[in-house]
């Protein structure tokens, strides 16, 4: 009498325990559409819509839509990798602290390079870039690791064998190494986004620390490359 | 089943009884002499790693250009098809087709033969 109860409650508890640890899921009808934000789809005229745009068109006549996040946003301004960035510097949920953070950096970052620009000669006054967007994204991109490192256990021991890496894990691994990098090597007085704002310039120049951190990854995968082989896919 | 129900003339016909060369039994099947519907299990060997030669290019390269980006732009590039290939076919592959190598691993196999059972009895 004791058993079946104690595998029954087994059971059920072991049903119940997907509901303790919370996942990202999601409550939506799968009928529901993605909501389209950009203004530019919904000003087009009738004709020039293809087929599959038209079918799209009709159907979005019938379903129920998701209500949109309001991390989305049809502005010209919104950039999906600077609020990816500055969700990732947001500490505790303060994303109005962490925005402002973020607006400071791209403001310090345009007033050096107007600070340059002002000062160059003639002839080099057109290879100083000084739209603070464009900095960012090229240094991300120059912080990206090419080829990452990932524990493969092989006979009881593990070793670090080089791995391609996704796109996503590429940029998250740039920002994370941005922000501890901001965060742990400064001055006690300097603030976010002045060290921050340096550190984008270095990296789009192609130095600085966290460059050195990306070579010190890529020095550690040419090294370990006799492993390579231990990977299965 | 341990002793698989033969007739009795077999036994006695194996067993050499009806020569008066009695024997005892020369087979003695401890399993039904017929197929089951599953294989044993195999240990599947693993595929092998993608892209070893492009990697191993670009890190030649990297060592002659003290790990610069620029100028290894061409070898990266090729390393990126490389994987991105390698992805797309990881995704596309069939369950049902055979694999790389040209065989069925023993979880698939057992699966289909489950589906078409061995019949056994008359209806």
């Amino acid at each position: 009498m004791a058993a079946p109860s104690a595998a029954g409650l087994g059971r059920r508890l072991r049903a119940w325990l997907p509901r303790i640890m919370p996942v990202r899921w999601s409550r939506y009808n799968p009928s529901y559409l993605e909501p389209e934000v950009k203004k530019e789809s919904h000003q087009k005229p009738l004709e020039e819509l293809t087929e599959e745009e038209r079918q799209q068109m009709e159907l979005k006549a019938v379903r129920p839509i998701k209500a949109a996040p309001p991390s989305l946003s049809s502005s010209v301004f919104s950039d999906p990798m600077i609020s990816k960035f500055t969700n990732m510097m947001m500490k505790s949920g303060n994303k109005v602290l962490a925005r402002s953070l973020m607006s400071q950096t791209l403001e310090a970052i345009k007033r050096k390079q107007l600070e340059k620009y002002h000062k160059a000669p003639e002839n080099e006054k057109e290879r100083i870039e000084c739209n603070p967007y464009v900095i960012f994204h090229q240094a991300l991109k120059n912080c990206q690791p090419i080829i990452g490192l990932s524990n493969i256990t092989r006979g009881g021991k593990a070793y670090q064998v080089p791995v391609p890496l996704t796109d996503n894990r590429k940029r998250f691994l740039a920002m994370k190494w941005l922000i501890t990098e901001c965060r742990e090597n400064k001055h006690r007085r300097t603030l976010m986004p002045e060290k921050l704002s340096q550190e984008l310039l270095l990296a789009f120049n192609n130095e600085g620390p966290v460059i050195k951190r990306k070579h010190v990854l890529h020095k550690m995968a040419e090294a370990n490359r006799a492993y390579a082989h231990f990977r299965w896919w | 089943m341990a002793a698989p129900a033969y007739p009795a003339w077999v036994t006695r016909w194996v067993s050499g009884q009806w020569r008066n060369k009695k024997r005892p039994p020369t087979l003695r099947p401890p399993r039904t002499l017929a197929l089951a519907d599953k294989v044993a299990n195999r240990r599947e060997q693993s595929t092998e790693a993608t892209c070893i030669t492009e990697m191993s290019v670009m890190m030649a390269c990297w060592k002659q250009n003290d790990f610069n980006d620029k100028p290894c732009a061409e070898e990266i590039r090729t390393f990126y098809d490389c994987v991105a290939k390698a992805e797309k076919e990881r995704k596309n592959q069939n369950e049902d087709t055979l694999s790389s190598r040209g065989n069925l691993p023993s979880t698939k196999v057992n699966k289909l033969l489950k589906r078409f059972p061995q019949i056994t009895h008359y209806v």
